[in-house]
């Protein structure tokens, strides 16, 4: 059993109105405390190296794509995301991908396609804004996934320094 | 110009100010308590929010109007109007400046009337708001409903009576009724260097009044009117629309009122500290600042003080507000006639 002793009030404290004074000023003193709500449009998310954000397609420096269209991200995908057809052509590297469609309304985002990927050709950028009217527009073609080596180079550094530490499996 | 028109004009004016000053209080509460918790407050409609009120309103109209099954469809209608228009009648007698002078007119003292028993008149016609609470609470045929106009109605008449008790001292020290007489009586300075505000002279009656306008109001740490967490809205559960924003207006205007009506008693009305003769214009902008004042301790307040218990809260009217407004008001009448 625990007998709890209760704080005999002072005076002032059972006036109440002294109190009430010192409540009054802590909550006018937080009145002009930086304040913690985001304004997100105006302010992006933060995002760093480990951002997972929506797969991407990359574009070699010489200019042709990455992609080799094997079909091993297609494999992957869980969720069903991504359709490929390949096609040859007469570069050394023949095969790359005529179609190349990632539905965004059914991508997880979990990174499946970008570590099975031989290549190092579809990366999880650092997009991650996924909004518009209709669902069709949200069905991403070759055209809408292509990205410069430069955007997506700081992924793929990542992703280069993490695997590393796994140096017989890695993917790279 | 003829003295009808004038009239008009002044109503129109003191009216309109009144709703946009209760507009504009809907988005203070909502900028202030934001501010009090670390968060922006509506900041999207028009620069720093400033049309919210307006895309409020907007919205309520547009809303869908319920009638409960078994409600008493003629009170159920009557009673948000019976809310709203004591608050929107009694800023008539409030005197927010002396005499008028704009374009070569002689507008006459800024209040829409100068009755001779202007407290009189805001006292009788606010008592009146307590049935727009109660009507409506009974009308909705909802216990919530019911147990919250009750509530509203037993807190609303035991603060009324320490209410007009205060109100009572103040008109015994001016010994008039008129509001220009109490605001009058306040002029000149208080032991050689306060203004002679009854604030100073009535301090115990100041802070009895205060608070009670935060009971007659139904206003946090007071609002037993719409308890959420037991009475879901209190008196206002079933309404919805435009006749919820009416009870919404009318809450808010009797906040302006209170705010104007302390002013009035107790920091002498418009006057500027100090200089008697001051023009309308600063007079009006004195008032403003006084009310504005009252107006944010009200949004002030809310976010500090949790709710009191019920029975708390009856204790604290009857047993100490009263019988203190009751001394108090004995003291004031033994130092008038000696």
């Amino acid at each position: 059993m625990v007998i709890v002793k209760r704080k005999e009030l002072s005076l002032a404290e059972r006036l109440y109105l002294p109190e009430i004074l010192r409540g009054l000023s802590i909550t006018f003193s937080k009145m002009f405390k930086p304040r913690f709500t985001r304004q997100y449009p105006e302010e992006p998310l933060p995002k760093s190296d480990v951002t997972r954000g929506q797969p991407r397609l990359r574009i070699k420096p010489d200019g042709n794509i990455a992609c080799v269209s094997c079909g091993l991200c297609e494999a992957a995908c869980p969720a069903h995301a991504i359709t490929i057809d390949g096609h040859e052509t007469e570069r050394e590297i023949e095969r790359e991908p005529r179609r190349f469609e990632i539905d965004a309304l059914r991508c997880i985002l979990c990174g499946f396609c970008e570590e099975a990927c031989p290549k190092d050709a579809i990366l999880m950028g650092d997009e991650l804004e996924l909004a518009d009217y209709d669902r069709q527009s949200l069905i991403f073609d070759l055209e809408g996934l292509k990205r410069t080596d430069a955007q997506l180079r700081p992924r793929l550094d990542y992703l280069k320094r993490i695997n590393q530490r796994w140096p017989n499996s890695s993917s790279t | 110009m003829s003295p009808f028109l004038i009239a008009l004009i002044k109503v129109c004016v003191i009216f309109g100010a009144l709703l946009g000053s209760a507009a504009l209080m809907t988005l203070a509460e909502r900028k202030f308590s934001a501010f009090m918790q670390y968060r922006h407050g509506p900041n999207r409609v028009g620069p720093w929010g400033l049309f919210q009120p307006v895309a409020d309103g907007l919205k309520l109209f547009f809303k869908e109007e319920l009638l409960p099954d078994g409600a008493n469809r003629w009170v159920f209608r009557l009673a948000p109007a019976m809310a709203a228009v004591p608050a929107m009648l009694t800023v008539a007698v409030v005197p927010f400046a002396g005499q008028v002078e704009l374009f070569g007119v002689d507008w006459g003292p800024l209040s829409v009337a100068q009755v001779d028993i202007g407290v009189l008149l805001l006292v009788a016609i606010g008592g009146l708001s307590v049935y727009g609470v109660i009507l409506g609470g009974w009308a909705s045929n909802s216990k919530y409903s019911l147990l919250g106009g009750l509530r509203a109605s037993a807190q609303m008449i035991s603060y009324e009576l320490t209410l007009i008790m205060v109100i009572l001292a103040i008109v015994a020290m001016s010994g008039t009724l008129n509001m220009y007489g109490i605001v009058a009586e306040q002029q000149g300075t208080f032991l050689a260097f306060l203004p002679d505000w009854n604030v100073f002279q009535q301090p115990l009656a100041f802070v009895l009044f205060v608070i009670a306008t935060f009971a007659e109001t139904n206003r946090h740490p007071f609002d037993f009117a719409e308890c959420e967490p037991e009475l879901v809205g209190g008196f206002h559960t079933e309404y919805s629309s435009m006749k919820f924003g009416l009870y919404f207006l009318g809450e808010y205007s009797a906040m302006v009122v209170m705010a104007c009506l302390t002013t009035t008693l107790f920091l002498g009305g418009g006057e500027v500290p100090y200089w008697a003769a001051a023009p309308w214009y600063l007079q009006v902008a004195c008032f403003a600042a006084k009310a504005g004042f009252f107006l944010f301790l009200f949004i002030w307040v809310r976010w500090t003080l949790p709710r009191f218990r019920f029975d708390q809260l009856m204790a604290l009217g009857w047993k100490c507000f009263l019988p203190l407004a009751l001394a108090n008001l004995l003291v004031t009448g033994l130092v008038v006639s000696l």
